[in-house]
């Protein structure tokens, strides 16, 4: 396995105030890793300093060995990373199809773009059924492949998944997770944010804790599983008064 | 009965130039969250060059509509560049109002040093030319004017819905994020946009310039005009543009040929407030944002 991603120090926030105070993490390639953490820890912020959509103040994010941190959205897009942010992503009054072909917007060869779509379309086939249906008269689970499709048409060499659970019901959340595990085992890297951390670790090769702009703990999605303190904080177990640092240094540590 | 039929055929006809109007100030909403106050100053614009052009060298004005069409998507790009772009993001939808006016009193005081305050009036061969069908008169340079509005609607929703680039306008409508993760030019599609609503204005005015008489004070009455069309429509929404303009220009017509014409502007105000007390989003207008 190879590090296609790495983030080193990153340092990032809006107006005055550090969200991410110093943030190292790598990613592997063709692997899935799921970042956890509790609300307002910087899950989001981190997935918006890797696409551009914030810059870092410090630190850097270096993709395939090429350093990014300074470039606008576009051309990390063109480089192959993809985020598909929180909530719905769609364009809801376009079709399906326009939907997919504003994937491959960055793109200049339209004829390739239409060959990724052919492709996007054989891995979701929903897209096909729904083409020329308004992209917001779909369920939540539709949209979720649909958006997921759409990430396709860029050949992405990273996908970011902002919170992709949120708001489906259980039997599209299970489609939406086996889905991500599919992209992985066709060779995509996933690193997504998730609220629901035990669906999100169990989907996941690697796992990572998020506390604080910091992160605090990496492992295998396994491992995080097991670990004690991760299931009291983040799983569920109990509720989670104090943070990962607390609880690993703390008396019940 | 005939001067209820009479009204709205009059009614109708006029609000194809309405709905040209308006679908520039919805765009340029729609994309940018910025009501534009100069959008009635911008027509008026158009109007007078197209006076300039047929009063100088004869151009008819409806031949007059590419030229004034192509200098004002310039002038609308200059705009947005010199006056909306510097201004924050957060800050954008509230500033650009008095930014927006500012431009229409610098394009009133412009017009007023270089054509004076009198009215003016664009007189062809054929302004008072009309026909009788079934009884009803028809003048033609309002039909012509009509058709030619449904044609530049037509070619706006060809550009928004079958080119590539039109399909980012759309987007950055409906989902600004979104569309910019994609690798659409947030500045890019905005100056489009605006040049895009000032060529409408442009084409408007110069069909406007056929039908009334107009100086530059003018833009007061159309802008107020303008927003209530685009609020009962629905902000955003050219389809939304479109049916207010309809509902707009046929209600005050109808009431005009059949009351009085004192009533007619403050019927279409009456409509206006009684769909927002049900809708306040307007007519075709979404809670959160517009969708063209």
């Amino acid at each position: 396995m190879s590090t296609i991603l790495k983030l080193d120090g990153v340092v990032a926030g809006y107006g005055a105030g550090d969200i991410l105070k110093g943030v190292d993490l790598d990613v592997q390639a063709g692997t899935v890793t799921c970042l956890i953490g509790p609300n307002g820890a910087g899950k989001s912020t981190v997935l918006k300093t890797i696409s551009g959509l914030l810059r870092p103040k410090n630190g850097t994010v270096t993709f395939r060995g090429e350093r990014i941190e300074k470039l606008a959205p576009k051309p990390r897009l063109l480089k192959g990373i993809v985020h598909v942010p929180q909530d719905r992503s769609l364009f809801p009054a376009m079709s399906v199809w326009d939907n997919l072909l504003m994937g491959g917007y960055a793109l200049k060869d339209q004829k390739a773009v239409k060959q990724r779509i052919a492709h996007a379309v054989e891995v979701f086939p929903i897209c096909a059924r729904r083409a020329h249906d308004h992209a917001g008269s779909l369920s939540g689970g539709e949209q979720k492949q649909v958006e997921l499709a759409r990430t396709l048409v860029m050949d992405p060499g990273l996908i970011l998944l902002d919170e992709p659970s949120i708001g489906l019901d259980p039997k599209s959340r299970q489609q939406v997770f086996l889905s991500i595990r599919e992209l992985a085992a066709a060779g995509r890297t996933v690193l997504l944010v998730e609220q629901n951390a035990r669906s999100g670790l169990a989907a996941s090769d690697f796992g990572a804790v998020l506390e604080s702009g910091v992160v605090r703990l990496v492992a295998t999605g396994a491992s995080l599983l097991e670990d004690p303190a991760v299931a009291r904080l983040y799983l569920g177990a109990a509720s989670a008064g104090h943070g990962l640092a607390q609880a690993t240094t703390g008396p019940q540590g | 009965m005939h001067a209820l039929i009479q009204g709205v055929i009059l009614g109708v006809l006029t609000a194809g130039v309405y709905a040209l109007m308006a679908s520039g100030q919805t765009l340029i909403f729609g994309i940018m969250k910025v009501v534009n106050l100069a959008q009635g100053a911008m027509v008026v614009f158009g109007a007078y060059l197209s006076y300039q052009l047929f009063t100088s060298w004869g151009v008819d004005p409806f031949l007059a509509i590419p030229i004034t069409t192509v200098a004002m998507f310039v002038l609308g790009m200059a705009v947005e560049w010199a006056f909306l772009r510097p201004l924050r993001q957060q800050d954008k939808a509230e500033l650009s109002l008095l930014v927006t006016f500012a431009v229409a009193l610098l394009l009133e005081g412009f017009l007023s040093v270089t054509w004076k305050t009198t009215y003016r009036s664009i007189n062809t061969g054929y302004a008072n030319s009309s026909m009788t069908i079934a009884g009803y008169q028809i003048t033609l340079v309002r039909l012509w004017a009509f058709l030619l509005s449904l044609g530049a609607l037509a070619l706006l929703f060809l550009l928004l819905n079958r080119t590539r680039f039109g399909r980012a306008i759309r987007a950055t409508v409906q989902n600004p994020e979104s569309a910019r993760l994609l690798g659409v030019e947030a500045q890019r599609v905005s100056a489009f946009g605006f040049g895009l609503g000032s060529a409408t204005a442009a084409a408007a005015g110069s069909v406007y310039g056929l039908l009334y008489a107009f100086y530059p004070g003018t833009h007061y009455d159309l802008i107020s005009l303008l927003l209530s069309i685009v609020i009962l429509g629905g902000l955003g929404s050219i389809g939304g543009a479109v049916v207010g303009a309809l509902i707009v220009s046929v209600s005050s017509a109808v009431v005009s040929a059949t009351a009085s014409p004192t009533w007619s502007s403050m019927t279409f105000f009456i409509i206006l407030l009684l769909v927002l007390l049900v809708r306040p989003q307007g007519l075709f207008g979404t809670p959160a944002r517009g969708a063209i």
